[in-house]
């Protein structure tokens, strides 16, 4: 804080510059610059480009990546689809796309116009040969012309069932290796390929996907997108634990008693009924979500905060998972199914009768499980985790509950045991943490009361947060694959899992429970945590 | 009790009921002013400010929720602000506004009135909300101290009891900071982070010598820095491309072009290297720019200088592999604020082959091309917009850190502008 005069320089010679460390053959321009990791020139080509996702996420997260200055001059983008579009349908496709769900709109026309010279569209089946070798000779092309230098990103926004074909393809028309694999091509540049959940539909397909992609593609080469992770709670959960000094130390089971995870939706299917009801809840959010932010919840911290050591930590307590037998899915695990009931003042229609859904599906729309950690940390802690569909409010949080004070101190006054401390950090939609402690009542004799203390991330940073697929498709190109998953860790969480599917398809799993929509899930879910002594809390 | 106090009671209450069902938009409600007041009783009323309004619940016990808290704000920073006269402060609340409420937790603006001495201390202390799309509110508070006579040559005794204890202090002299006065250094000396404009110093080069020999543990700040940030990215994303990159040690040429105003607008352009007292220097921005490449990439010594017709002139720079020309030419122009660059090329002219690089700014957009070997590549429009003060204000108040390559630009530039200054002398 001391100010300290030092002389005038002198006016005849500039000083060399004080000690800033530079990389050798760094951009010394870039140095101290805001954005200091760049993406090097590439192409990305977006197999499936006339979907969905390319107008809702993908087009808007590069537009808004353009404008903050994180995409390269040399940036191109190439639609691959099936649709007779020609550069210009694509193009209006895009700006649609982002003038409506871009968080900066509308686009200026006369930036769009130089936008859009860098954005091309190659029509073709994706299992027509002929179309891959097309997509090549254009990628030669962009190549030469806008100095691409070889790099290109394969976005796969395709169903899975299609990645087979598509890598395949890739691989004989000499698309998928990278650099020094390269048979032609003057060997340059980077391969690298973005794949969307669901990984597998079970422990099996999961495997087979990922064989597919192995075929074909190096791990190092492959970023499996949860855009969960993407999130920036995700990553201050990482910052909170890690950064500060006061939570880690009781960051283990002689403080923690509890842990509770919840991923609630108010909605129901709402169109996507053919989807869901092949995958239901465990399959849709437990299984990457759920698993994941228990992972980076319960993780260890890593030696540095590189992708390889952050995903060995996470992939060392899904391993520490204890899988379940036929006779613990019946009692550790509550399916349900909800019914006709009211969310949010409007009237949820039961699940069996949405569109597309069998009349007698069985498929859970709730799900409540108790998993273990056997580790040294977390041995005796119980896990709760749940998800599920029309529930009474849309909200992610992780609560810790700490055990109780050892002594019941003031019981002596009259009063029983003061509620346990919790520690909730919410992930969407309020991002924040929350401290829950017990506080004297003011005034003469003793009365306790639990009052909250409540942080939220949008009281003291109102800055606008990038969106998920910003923070991600950046990383990729980067090369930062700490915010994908890896295959390990996707088949690991297949391993939990695949007991729980198998005992309900056998019948073990015990029964299918009903709830009214705009309830928090069955009873049953309620009688998993009262037989322990514990309660759901009510976020 | 009195009439006045009724009033501001009454006032209090609208203000609080306002919050508590949250009004959208941004509210700005005084609440609280006082002359001839003494610190101790604004310390006193900012303790105060947020209680909440008593709520109770049907059984008449106080209401405590999870979600209901009327007031769930998280502390960042303080904010102190010197300014010269009312109308200086009214500008810094508009400015601390349409930073959307962003940073700090409490922002002093001090107006010190040297000189007269009768009633020496008056507050006007305000909350500021603004709801966010999220449903959150974001507060700060904001207090607007007069100090007149002698207690205006201690404004850090004055400062120092209503600081949110704990936090980072940022202390920002939004226009001519007075270097020579006593409570300057004071000021800085309580600040944890000290901001400037450079774009507003009448004695540019005093003002970026001074800059230079202020050593800050948490460094110094400067809009004009932030202003050529989006410069400055453009600029290194020529060379992030290795295929260009080699064209960085042969660079051979370097011309700035900054905004002066049109000479029918009643200002003369005039000679921008003179300093005229009392209006400030628009080449500090361009400055800054010559210094930030020049330190980059290591361009050591000048040589000779050509002093150019109105006000322009140009260095000869040694550089690694070459030597460098450095021309820094003033255009009159409206159609950008004065200082604002207006155009940067750099031109390399090595054994590597001849290459060009341009940002070209028109209005609100800016060209930016390469030309390499007779070739044009990756020409393109990109968004140029002048950024509001907030803004950089606000991307100042988040980096807080000493900058090392800011400290070396700005040397550099104090430099080139007393070479410049020297030659023309």
């Amino acid at each position: 804080m001391a100010t300290r005069t030092a002389e005038p320089p002198s006016a005849a010679v500039i000083p060399p510059p004080e000690a800033v460390p530079s990389a050798p053959h760094a951009n010394p321009l870039r140095e101290g610059l805001r954005h200091e990791r760049i993406a090097e020139p590439c192409t990305m080509i977006i197999c499936g480009a006339t979907g969905d996702l390319t107008e809702r996420k993908l087009a808007p997260a590069l537009y808004n990546c353009l404008l903050d200055g994180f995409l390269p001059p040399e940036f191109t983008g190439v639609g691959f689809a099936r649709r007779q579009w020609t550069d210009d349908e694509f193009r209006a496709h895009l700006l649609a796309g982002i003038n409506k769900y871009s968080r900066n709109r509308p686009v200026k026309p006369e930036i769009w116009e130089s936008i859009a010279a860098t954005i091309e569209y190659q029509q073709g089946d994706f299992n027509d040969p002929a179309a891959y070798v097309e997509l090549a000779k254009r990628l030669d092309r962009i190549d030469r012309d806008r100095g691409t230098a070889g790099n290109r990103l394969f976005y796969l926004a395709v169903p899975p069932s299609l990645y087979p074909e598509i890598v395949s393809h890739l691989h004989h028309a000499g698309l998928a290796a990278s650099g020094d694999d390269r048979a032609t091509g003057g060997k340059r540049g980077w391969t690298r390929v973005i794949v969307e959940k669901p990984f597998g539909y079970d422990l099996e397909s999961a495997r087979t996907l990922n064989r597919v992609i192995a075929d074909v593609f190096d791990e190092d080469q492959v970023y499996r997108i949860d855009h969960y992770l993407g999130k920036e709670t995700v990553q201050n959960l990482s910052v909170f634990r890690f950064g500060n000094g006061l939570f880690e130390p009781i960051w283990n089971r002689r403080y923690i008693d509890s842990v509770q995870i919840t991923v609630a939706e108010t909605v129901g299917v709402e169109g996507r009924g053919e989807f869901y009801d092949e995958t239901g809840a465990l399959r849709d959010v437990v299984q990457n979500h759920g698993l994941q932010l228990m992972a980076m919840f319960a993780m260890e911290p890593p030696v540095e905060f590189g992708p390889e050591d952050l995903r060995d930590e996470k992939l060392k307590v899904l391993r520490a998972v204890k899988p379940m037998s036929p006779a613990d899915v019946a009692t550790n695990v509550i399916r349900g199914q909800y019914v006709s009931g009211w969310v949010e003042g409007e009237r949820i229609t039961s699940y069996r009768d949405a569109p597309e859904v069998a009349p007698d599906s069985e498929t859970d729309t709730f799900v409540a499980l108790k998993l273990a950690i056997d580790s040294w940390r977390w041995a005796g802690v119980p896990f709760y985790l749940r998800t599920g569909k029309a529930l009474p409010s849309r909200v992610t949080e992780i609560a810790v509950q700490f055990r109780r004070a050892p002594l019941a101190l003031f019981s002596r006054a009259g009063v029983s045991q003061v509620d346990p401390n919790v520690l909730a950090i919410r992930v969407q939609p309020d991002e924040g943490i929350l401290l829950r402690f017990g506080a004297k009542v003011p005034g003469q004799g003793l009365q306790i009361r639990t009052v909250n203390m409540d942080f939220r991330y949008g009281s003291s940073f109102a800055v606008d947060s990038p969106d998920a697929y910003e923070t991600l498709l950046v990383d990729a190109m980067v090369g930062d694959a700490s915010l994908f998953t890896r295959a390990d860790e996707v088949e690991r969480a297949w391993e939990i899992l695949q007991p729980i599917l198998d005992a309900w398809n056998t019948g073990q799993g015990g029964p299918l429970h009903f709830y009214a929509a705009g309830t928090w899930g069955p009873p049953a879910a309620d009688e998993l945590l009262e037989r322990d002594g514990r309660a759901w809390r009510k976020p | 009790m009195n009439l006045q106090t009724r009033a501001i009671l009454e006032e209090q209450a609208v203000h609080r009921r306002l919050m508590q069902f949250g009004e959208h938009a941004s509210l700005a409600t005084p609440i609280w002013e006082a002359r001839d007041t003494s610190v101790r009783a604004i310390a006193a009323h900012l303790a105060t400010l947020w209680d909440p309004p008593a709520r109770l619940d049907e059984r008449g016990d106080p209401l405590v929720t999870e979600k209901g808290l009327p007031h769930a704000r998280a502390s960042v920073l303080n904010l102190i602000v010197t300014v010269n006269d009312d109308a200086a402060a009214d500008r810094i609340v508009r400015t601390l506004l349409d930073l959307g409420v962003r940073h700090p937790s409490r922002a002093i603006v001090l107006v010190p009135q040297h000189g007269t001495a009768n009633q020496p201390l008056d507050a006007r202390i305000s909350t500021h909300c603004h709801e966010t799309d999220d449903g959150d509110r974001m507060c700060y508070e904001e207090v607007i101290l007069t100090v007149r006579g002698e207690a205006a040559d201690h404004l850090s005794g004055i400062v120092a009891p209503l600081l949110i204890h704990d936090l980072p202090t940022h202390v920002w002299w939004p226009s001519d900071p007075p270097f020579n006065d006593p409570v300057f250094d004071q000021l800085v000396e309580m600040g944890d982070r000290v901001l400037f404009d450079s774009s507003d110093f009448t004695d540019l080069l005093g003002g970026l010598r001074r800059l230079g020999s202020l050593r800050h543990a948490s460094g110094i700040g400067d809009l004009t820095w932030e202003r050529l940030a989006w410069w400055q990215e453009l600029t290194a994303q020529f060379f992030d491309a290795p295929r260009f990159r080699r064209y960085l040690p042969n660079l051979s040429r370097l011309l700035i072009r900054y905004a002066v105003p049109l000479p029918d607008a009643g200002m003369l352009p005039g000679d921008p290297n003179a300093s005229e007292p009392g209006v400030p220097s628009p080449m500090a921005q361009a400055l800054l720019y010559a210094g930030w490449i020049a330190t980059r990439l290591g361009w050591r010594r000048y040589r000779t200088l050509q002093p150019l017709q109105d006000g322009a002139f140009q260095l000869t720079l040694e550089g690694r592999h070459e030597m460098i020309e450095l021309a820094i030419r003033p255009e009159p122009t409206a159609a950008v604020r004065t200082g604002e660059l207006l155009s940067v090329r750099l031109r390399s002219l090595g054994e590597t082959g001849a290459a060009e690089f341009i940002i070209d700014r028109t209005g609100d957009v800016a060209v930016v091309a390469t030309n390499a070997d007779g070739m044009t590549a990756l020409l393109r429009r990109v968004a140029m917009e002048t950024p509001r003060e907030a803004e950089l204000l606000s991307a100042q108040l988040t980096d807080d850190v000493v900058d090392p390559i800011y400290e070396n630009a700005l040397r550099a530039a104090a430099i080139i502008l007393a070479s410049a200054r020297e030659s023309a002398g």
